[in-house]
This record gives structure tokens, sequence and C-alpha cells, in this order.
């Protein structure tokens, strides 16, 4: 019984030390966070996390102890003393802890946090609020148009696309691929995925389909300040699939209004 | 003479029989015959093709081409003279050679067959491990530098999943180990279906080749999985990625009906399968994943095939570019057990065997074997997370999450078997516990990806490329490593130098951990795949992993070196060093020649080590 109870002890005081490491290193799992959904996907994650050490430790300890523990002695050419072929109570524990952890880790954090984003959007379908963007994706670039505001294609100073967000104002993505309901373009376009790192959350664009993304942005940065603030395609689309990708800003409420005043601007020709 | 399968003419000592005249050496034949097969049926297809612009070499003239030079690689390594001819009655004048030159030709010995097929999955290692360096020589800077445009990188990809996933992780552990030690592991002398085996282990360096050769008919941008509709529109390339494939896949489903027709049928008298050792639990299962889902991935790349090259419009926004997704991943997850379940079977073949103790609940790791190969076809789905539509998000989830709970039985009986032991701490058992860690961190992982909401996050980064690396080359190839040290004594009467060994075995644990943990870092602050250009802020760390990739890929050249070198020039080793009891340790080593002079007669279980156990096996005389 040596063997069990200090192998029990040193497990249990390992869990908790790696567990408290784990808290915090956890909480920066996602690295950058800049928006309600990333958020809950970082909360998600760090639990997770919490729950895998244990088992980690657990495994790994027993490595450590066939190294070091168990290991056969010099001279030594026997049989080991111990021959168990079974155990009721280790087969019956692992066998229910197993279903229980992964019974329970379907509930929370996957089942709940999947209901609490679904439930986001409908929220957000009801609220007079939202935003709504218009996404396209093509090979190989991204653009973005405002119905709201009758912008039809967001551009900076330069002509590139550029997508412009205002902080805490829930956003609707409306997901497209280019030439949709085009008879002669069947074979255009392929497969994208709309990514913005720091939005914790990913959307692929189907030809042919449209998809919906719901995000409430929380900071306000660009992706000249943080690379992760960049809009991403993150499926392989061919040869331009690299260069995919187009800058972010997200802005003040007041800062958005004043863009949106510009776009339209520009947009007139004037 | 006739070939009786397995009870080939040459002995282990003795007079060998005399090659009666010089020959051509039968690849070289092959070779010839392949060439002769390419430029008949692409002439031919070409000159019919009522497209007067099309060039000699084109999109469909290729693939006829292609068959043709497949079956006359096939009939010309062998084919024609030792299954075809004699089929329609002629007298087989095949004769097997001996020494190295039987690794050279069409054998029907399952031991020159496994040997066969561990050096052509040697060789696909080799080239995609290459294309794996050149890919990480690119990432060392954050624009091109090294490949002029990002098609050819992409390609490179391509080229290093395809040949990694179809001739090395599909390949190494059960056409080469599952070949090589099953009849024996089960006391028969030959393989089911020998011949036909002797034949299918010649599609796998074709296959590579196929594959690796695909950038002559142009770039392809699609990676191992060849996603529509974007494989419709890419470069030729894909076509010989279809074919290469489909080719290496048609050898697996060879292998695997050879495996499970051998264990159910060629057992030992009083091999019941309470007894029957955990690696061929491991085959089973694996074969049967294999025979399910090989032939419905063969069907779907020929719809792919047929869509690039009528074309079709099948997986077009006309079709539904998600309908070969679909059809992808119901083989592709599977596909991820086929590489890992021999692997966790080989810890528990192993495990008892250098800690001298009973294996652990032997049942529960046969049911775990099992309950893996049944669930993997239910969890497809969560390869397409981000690409689905919501309501099959959790369903798939669940049970992604649940065969977390079969494929812990496995680390349940290994942990239990080495409770309490007395561990011999050599190269092998050191190279699975190594495969045990690193599993677990690719297990553990995985538990993060197969959360929807985190995996939105996660999927197609950097994450996900550490995740599966830690289970393929972390689980399997580690493993194969240990089986390849394991059995160095039974493939060549050859042993190893143990400090050479765990030198090998540490230097590639080190690097592989300080190279793909990293991965799930860079990930998370944002590197997403198949780029060979990126953001400037991730490129110190992509360039340090890159120095680890190195050192990696050198460990694994220092590895391969020695056990060829032992394998030559090692020291001679006792028949049976590890004291196992299982039945290929009863072959002759070096295993040449019959297996079992006389039938052996199963009496005890394998992995008894308790001291009344008695002999497992006995010899009636």
């Amino acid at each position: 019984m040596g063997d069990f109870w200090g192998f029990g002890i040193i497990w249990v005081v390992l869990s908790v030390i790696a567990d408290w490491i784990a808290s915090i290193v956890g909480r920066h799992f996602y690295v950058f966070t800049a928006s309600v959904q990333a958020q809950e996907g970082q909360a998600a994650a760090s639990f997770l996390l919490m729950t895998v050490v244990p088992i980690f430790v657990f495994v790994v300890m027993m490595l450590f102890y066939a190294l070091f523990r168990f290991r056969r002695r010099k001279g030594d050419t026997g049989s080991s003393t111990s021959q168990v072929k079974f155990n009721k109570a280790y087969v019956g524990l692992w066998v229910t802890l197993s279903l229980v952890v992964n019974l329970f880790l379907f509930v929370h954090p996957t089942a709940s946090a999947m209901q609490v984003y679904w439930q986001e959007g409908q929220a957000y379908n009801k609220s007079s609020n939202e935003l709504i963007v218009d996404v396209t994706a093509q090979q190989w670039g991204w653009s973005f148009s405002y119905p709201q505001y009758g912008i039809q294609e967001s551009v900076d100073s330069n002509g590139n696309d550029v997508l412009y967000l205002p902080v805490d104002r829930p956003v609707k993505f409306v997901l497209n691929s280019y030439g949709d309901g085009d008879g002669l373009s069947e074979q255009i376009d392929v497969i994208h995925s709309f990514w913005i790192p720091a939005f914790g959350m990913k959307t692929d664009v189907i030809p042919g389909e449209t998809r919906y993304e719901y995000i409430t942005p929380t900071v306000i940065s660009d992706t000249q300040q943080n690379g992760m603030m960049r809009v991403q395609c993150a499926e392989v689309c061919g040869p331009g699939h690299p260069y995919m990708e187009s800058n972010l800003h997200v802005v003040s409420q007041s800062n958005f209004a004043s863009w949106v005043q510009q776009q339209l601007k520009l947009q007139s020709g004037s | 003479m006739s070939v009786t399968p397995g009870n080939s003419p040459l002995q282990a000592t003795g007079e060998l029989p005399v090659v009666p005249r010089r020959r051509m050496s039968p690849p070289m034949k092959g070779v010839i015959w392949a060439a002769i097969g390419f430029l008949l049926l692409n002439s031919i297809v070409s000159g019919i093709d009522p497209d007067v612009l099309h060039s000699y070499v084109n999109q469909v003239s290729v693939v006829f081409g292609w068959m043709g030079a497949m079956v006359g690689w096939l009939f010309g390594v062998g084919g024609w003279d030792a299954l075809v001819k004699p089929a329609f009655g002629f007298p087989l004048k095949w004769k097997e050679t001996v020494g190295w030159r039987r690794y050279f030709e069409y054998s029907t010995d399952h031991k020159v067959i496994g040997i066969q097929y561990m050096v052509s999955s040697g060789l696909g290692f080799l080239i995609a491990g290459i294309a794996a360096m050149m890919m990480r020589l690119q990432l060392m800077s954050d624009h091109m530098w090294l490949f002029q445009y990002s098609k050819g990188y992409l390609t490179t990809v391509g080229v290093h999943g395809t040949i990694m996933m179809f001739s090395v992780g599909t390949v190494f552990m059960v056409g080469g180990l599952g070949n090589y030690l099953i009849p024996m592991m089960v006391g028969s002398n030959s393989s089911a279906f020998s011949r036909l085996s002797g034949i299918s282990v010649w599609m796998v360096p074709a296959g590579i080749m196929t594959v690796a050769f695909s950038p002559l008919l142009g770039d392809w941008t699609t990676g191992w999985r060849g996603y529509q509709p974007l494989a419709s529109q890419d470069g030729d390339g894909i076509i010989f990625y279809y074919l290469g494939v489909f080719i290496l896949l048609l050898s697996s489903l060879i292998v695997a009906l050879n495996l499970v027709a051998t264990i159910v049928f060629k057992r030992a008298p009083g091999l019941t399968w309470n007894r029957l050792p955990m690696y061929a639990w491991g085959m089973l299962a694996v074969s049967f994943l294999n025979i399910i889902w090989i032939p419905e991935i063969m069907m779907t790349f020929i719809l792919a095939l047929l869509a690039k090259i009528v074309p079709l419009p099948l997986f077009t926004a006309v079709g539904s570019p998600m309908v070969y997704l679909q059809m992808f991943w119901l083989f592709g997850h599977p596909e991820v057990y086929i590489v890992v379940v021999p692997a966790l079977a080989l810890w528990m073949e192993i495990l008892p065997v250098l800690s001298k103790k009973t294996l652990f609940a032997r049942q529960w790791g046969v049911i775990g074997l099992v309950f893996v190969m049944l669930l993997s076809g239910m969890v497809w789905a969560h390869h397409l997370f981000p690409t689905q539509g919501n309501s099959t998000i959790l369903p798939i989830s669940f049970f992604t999450e649940m065969i977390s709970i079969p494929t812990g039985f496995a680390f349940m009986v290994a942990i239990g078997t080495i409770w309490k032991s007395k561990f011999t701490l050599n190269t092998p058992s050191l190279l699975v516990l190594m495969s045990m860690f690193n599993f677990l961190i690719g297990g553990l992982t995985g538990v993060f990806l197969a959360d929807p909401m985190v995996n939105m996050q996660l999927h197609d980064t950097f994450f996900v490329v550490g995740h599966f690396h830690y289970t393929i080359i972390g689980g399997m190839v580690f493993s194969s490593f240990a089986a390849m040290y394991y059995y160095l004594p039974k493939f060549s009467g050859r042993t190893f130098n143990d400090k050479w060994g765990q030198f090998g075995a540490y230097w590639i644990f080190i690097a592989f951990n300080a190279t793909f943990f990293q991965f799930f870092i860079v990930g998370l602050r944002g590197m997403n795949r198949w780029v060979p250009v990126y953001p400037h802020y991730l490129m110190w760390q992509n360039f340090e992993i890159s120095i680890c990739a190195f050192l990696l890929g050198f460990g694994f050249l220092y590895n391969i070196g020695y056990i060829i070198w032992a394998w030559v020039k090692g020291p001679a080793a006792e028949e049976n060093p590890w004291k196992a009891k299982t039945l290929e340790w009863y072959a002759p080593s070096p295993a040449v020649g019959t297996n079992f002079e006389t039938e052996p007669q199963v009496v005890n279980g394998f992995y008894d080590y308790s001291d009344g156990a008695g002999e497992a096996v006995v010899f009636q005389s």
C-alpha cells in the first residue's frame, strides 16, 4: 500500500500546483481577446485546461514511476513480484471517471458554450442595434458592405478592402461566396474561412450557401497595433491563400459614424 | 516446381538453391514495362481524343497512361510470371532467389514482404521528411525566399501530407510490421493470401513515386485532403495525387484482407480469441477499419478524378462542395485511428514483456481497441465544425469526446502493467514511454479541439497541426521506432548497443517536443495553416521552430542509420533476448525460411509472467 498512498499524495499535491499554474496560464490561452465571443471561448478553454491537467499529471507521474520507482535493478533477472491481472476498484474507477468527466465536459463547456453563442445570435437578430456587414469571399480577397448605411464596398485610402467595426455593438456577418446565383460562375469560387484571430471565431464560406457569424467587439484596436486583429482566410483556397487578408479597425462609436460619412462621400465620387 | 505459400524453397541454412540463369532484375523489368504501358495507353487515348488542341500528354490520356504504367510495373516486377500466367494454367517458372536479391523481387514469404513494405514506407518517410524540411526552411522567413511562388510551397505541403499519411502512417505498422509479424504471431508459416500480398507491396513504391512526381504535371494547392471545389480548378498535379493515393490505398486494402484472413483462419491449435496476442488484436481492428473505409475513399477519389478530367460539376456550387468534404472525412477520421491503433496495440505487446509482469486487464485493452474502431466512424464531422451547419455540431462533438474513453483504456492497461513491475529500461521500453507521453499530449489537446466553441478559434491553425503531429509522430512513429529496436534481433539476428539506442531516443524526444509543442503556442498566437508567408510578428518563433525541426530531422536520420548499422553489423543477439512468450519468438532469429518446422500448439496465454505460469506454447514432435 506504500506505493499507492505515496503516489496518491504526490499526485494530489502536484495536481494542485499544476492547476494553480494552469489557472494563471489559462487566462492567456487565447493570447489576445477582443470580442465577447473570444472571452467565452477563452473561459471554456481555461476550464478544459484545468480539467485535463490532473489527468496529465497522473499519467506522466506514472511514466516517471516506471523510469525510477519500478525500474529493474542491476542484476535482478526475475519476474515481477506483483502479478496482478485485474483490479476491480482501479478499472471500475477509471471507466466511471472517464465516462463522468467526458459527459460533464460535453454538458459544460461544450453544449453550454455553443448554447450561449447561438442565443447571442438570436438576441442580436432581435436587437435594433445590430450592425449587419455583408462579407464576400473570393479568390483572393475579402470585400465588405454595410447595407444599413448604403456602403457598397468599404475601402481604405489606398483602395484596399477594409473592415471597420464600432466597439461594443453586436455585429452580424453575412458570409457569401462571390458569384452566388450567377449561373455562369459555378466553377469560379472555392471554400474560404472567415477568421479574425482576436475575435476567437471562424466560419467557413461555402459557394452556394450563406453563413452567419455573430460578434461583439470589445477592444479598440487595429491590425497595425496587433497582428491578431486581422481578417484572415483560414481555409486553403489556392495559390493566393496566404495573401487573402484584410485590415481590421475596431473604433469608437463616434469614430465609426464619421468613418461611415467618409465612405459615403468616397462612394459618391466627390 | 510450385511455390507453396509460406513454405518457400529457401532454407535458413544449408545449400542455397542456384539461380538457373541470369535474368533481368525484376524492378528494372517493371520500370521498362511501365514505360511501355504508359506510352501505349497514353498514345492511344491521345490519338483518339477529338480535341485537336490537346497536348500529347493531357488530363485524360495521363490517367490511362498511368494505368498502363501501373499494370506494366506490377506485371514486370513479377505479377506476370508468378500470378497471371499460372492463373491461366501455364506452369509456374518463377523461382525465388536468396540473399539480398529476394527483397528486390516478387516473393510469397510474408517476412520478405513485410520488410519490403517497411523499406518502401521508410522511403516514403524520407521523401516526405525532406518535403517537411523544405517547408520549415521557407517558414524561417515571413516572405517568399526558398520557393518562388506560394503554389510551390503548397504543393510541397500536399506531397508531404499525402506521402506521410498513405505510405507511412497507414503502411509501416500494418503492411510492414503486420505482414512480418502476424503469421508468426498466430503460429502459421504463411499469410492467407501470400501471392496477392506479394504483388500488393509493389504498389507502395509506385504510389509514392506517383505522388512525389505529381509536380511534373503542375502544382496543386489543396494539401493532403484535396478539398473541392478547389481541387477541380487546381493544377493537373492533383491527378497524380488521386492516382497515387488510389494505388497506395489498394495496397493497404489487400493488406487488410490478408491480415484478417490470416488471423481468422491461420491460427495455430489452441490459439483462441482469448489468447490472441495484443498486436494481432490491433491488426484485426485496423484491418476492419481499412476494409470498411478504404473502398469509400477510393470511390470518392474516382468521383473527384472524374470531376477534374471530364469535368463534372459534382462538387461546385451547382452540385455541393460539402459532399466531398463529408466523404473525405468519413474516411479521414477512421484513418487517424488506422494510424494510431497499431501503436496502442504495440504498447500492450511490449510492456508486459519488458516489465516481466502479466498484462493487466487484458480484456479491457481489447475492448478499447474494438470500441475505438467502432466509434471512429462517428466523429468525422469535427473536422468540419466551422464548415457545416450548426445542427450537427453537438452530436459529433459528443462522440468525439466519448472516443477518448476507449482510447484511454490503452493507457489504463499500460499503467496497470507498469505498476509495481520490474521495468526493464532499455531503448524499446523507453520509446514506448515516450510514445505514451506524446500521445497523451496529442489526446488531451484533442479535448480542446473537440469543444466546438474553442475549435472555432483553433481550427485551421498550427494548434491543429501540432495536435495531429503529436498523435501521429509522437504516437505512431515513436512506437514504430520502439518496434524496430524491439524486433531487431528477430529481423537480423543482431542487436544494438543500448546506450546509442537511448541516445537516439532522447534526441528525437527532445527535438520533437521542442518543435511541436511550440506549434500549439504559435497557433494560438494566430498562425494559420497552408501559408508560406505570414504576419511579421510570428517570424521569430517560426524561425526557432524551424531550427528545432531540423534537429528532429537529423534525429530521425540518426536513428534510421543506427538501426541499419545494427541490422548489418551489430553484435549477435540471443534467440529470445527479451524472454518474450509470444509465438514469433519461437521462430528462428533471424527469421529466414520456414517459421515453424513443427506445428506449435498454444496451451496458455502469452502474457502471464507469474511463477507457475508455464510455457505458452508446446511443439508436438
